[in-house]
């Protein structure tokens, strides 16, 4: 069977820098941080350490439709702004896309790492003082149901296509763009928006906060962390967002003359199977060789890496170590999260967009907040200051909890003549 | 309370949950037709009217005739001006 070659057409997402990809790009260029300190907003809640996120922008919800508004949380109006961005990146703010897609033909996956947590406590809350299921409102179930974006996205776009929700927890958008690669690889599908969206709520930085996880020591200084590979990282700052690409069918978007910024060229995911929360050097090794492997492409071929690092003192070493082993120190590599915290299920795909337009600018942004690189964490050539090089091809690392790995590999397209128009 | 302070209070609801403009409440708007209300909605509104009047509606027989504003005005006013339903024999753990 030949299989289909896979190109992403649209970019769409919303950042703690801001709507759309341009502000996280200035964010970036500027070595701008996120962060800011949630002691006000989160006083109420006790026990928690971390004080700190990186709250994503406040949208215009009433724009959206009340029946399609009505079920959605502030993560489904994320995802569905990205999504929109995407369609009009790929095909002009005058289309919604779905007229050059045969029915059934445009999917949908979008993850996260639950439904929406903000729905989910008002649910409890409103539930738990009489345990009266009768004080329930009609549509918070479809906020709190795992595949909320997905399905919501879906509704608003009339989409008819797959619609799927790759739930997890922090590889949830990197796997959601790589089952699209791989619908789309396989002709099942002529193109999907995938990704990730996600909101901020102090249960989630709390889950990662017992777990001694989240950072904790910069909560009057919140600029200064999340600090990737640093010697004095100390966990992960949460963030909210969401990053949408859409993926099409090389000759689908040939033959309409679309923009390409990259083409999927191999992808792997795979599971560590021996602990729930700790990452593994082997099992990430594994999933890059095999996403290397998957593209056809050595080591020596790939001009960057996209780092997951989050910040925590055991995820980094793992990694910085896995990233040691396949490249050694000739491939500059760098994490995003020092700028925008980790957007959990969104971070692949916004990480990801980010790439793609580094690429497209020759330019490789820096860790922010890497200072000193820490001694376990060594031996990988970290970015420290912006790079001006040309990159042809990266691979985009994803790592989360459960001990899931993902990543995939993208390569810049020599542009080629359009086909003739395609309906 | 009178009929037209239930359509009132029906109305105020109407606005903020349905964001449906005063002018188009009229009692013989047909909730689905004229409102545009669907089924999410139907459940939603029982919601609303259970917190608002202290009445259960949700296993009543008779809600399920409902089909104009003027409808609802009259079975909820009928609902309040029942006896209050007794407690239940199963109380919770």
């Amino acid at each position: 069977m030949q299989l289909k070659r896979v190109v992403i057409t649209g970019l769409g997402a919303i950042t703690p820098m801001g709507v759309g990809p341009g502000p996280f790009l200035d964010g970036l260029a500027g070595h701008r941080s996120a962060t800011v300190s949630m002691r006000d907003q989160w006083r109420h809640f006790c026990n928690l350490r971390s004080l700190v996120a990186a709250p994503g922008p406040d949208l215009n919800e009433k724009s959206v439709p009340r029946q399609n508004r009505r079920s959605m949380s502030r993560m489904s109006f994320y995802g569905y702004d990205a999504a929109r961005q995407a369609l009009a990146d790929a095909f002009g703010s005058e289309s919604d896309g779905r007229d050059h897609f045969s029915p059934g033909r445009l999917g949908c996956i979008i993850g996260s790492t639950t439904g929406s947590p903000i729905a989910l406590n008002e649910t409890f809350e409103t539930m738990l003082p009489d345990r009266d299921i009768g004080k329930l409102t009609a549509v918070k179930f479809f906020q709190c149901v795992s595949h909320t974006v997905a399905m919501n996205v879906a509704q608003c776009l009339g989409i008819t296509g797959t619609v799927l929700a790759t739930n997890a927890a922090c590889a949830s958008g990197l796997q959601a763009a790589g089952a699209a690669y791989d619908l789309i690889r396989l002709g099942r599908q002529d193109a999907v928006l995938c990704g990730g969206a996600e909101e901020l709520h102090p249960s989630v930085t709390g889950s990662f906060d017992v777990l001694f996880a989240a950072s904790a020591r910069y909560n009057d200084t919140p600029a200064e962390t999340p600090r990737p590979f640093d010697r004095d990282r100390d966990g992960i700052v949460c963030g909210e967002g969401a990053g949408i690409l859409l993926l099409e069918d090389h000759e689908h978007a040939r033959a309409r003359g679309a923009k390409i910024y990259a083409e999927v060229i191999g992808y792997h995911t795979c599971a560590s199977g021996d602990h729930i929360s700790q990452s593994n050097r082997i099992a990430l090794t594994r999933c890059l060789r095999q996403a290397l492997a998957n593209a056809k492409i050595s080591p020596e071929q790939i001009d960057y890496v996209n780092a997951h690092a989050a910040g925590t003192i055991q995820g980094d070493a793992e990694e910085a170590a896995a990233i040691r082993e396949i490249f050694g120190d000739r491939v500059p590599v760098s994490s995003l999260k020092g700028n925008i915290g980790h957007t959990l299920g969104a971070s692949g795909p916004i990480e990801l967009i980010a790439t793609l337009m580094m690429m497209r600018d020759n330019v490789i942004y820096p860790t922010l907040n890497l200072r000193n690189p820490a001694p376990d964490c060594d031996g990988i050539q970290h970015v420290t200051s912006t790079i001006s090089r040309p990159m042809d091809t990266f691979i985009k690392n994803s790592f989360a909890f459960g001990g899931i790995n993902a990543a995939l590999v993208c390569k810049k397209m020599i542009s080629e003549p359009a086909l003739k128009n395609h309906g | 309370m009178d009929k037209q302070q239930v359509a009132a209070r029906i109305a105020t609801l109407f606005e903020t949950e349905f964001e449906i403009a005063p002018d188009r409440l009229l009692p013989d708007a047909h909730l689905f037709q004229d409102l545009g209300l669907d089924s999410i909605d139907m459940v939603e509104m029982i919601v609303v009217l259970q917190k608002e009047f202290g009445i259960q509606l949700r296993d009543s027989e008779e809600a399920r005739a409902i089909r104009t504003l003027g409808n609802l005005h009259d079975f909820v006013f009928n609902e309040i001006g029942k006896p209050a339903a007794g407690v239940s024999a199963d109380p919770r753990p």
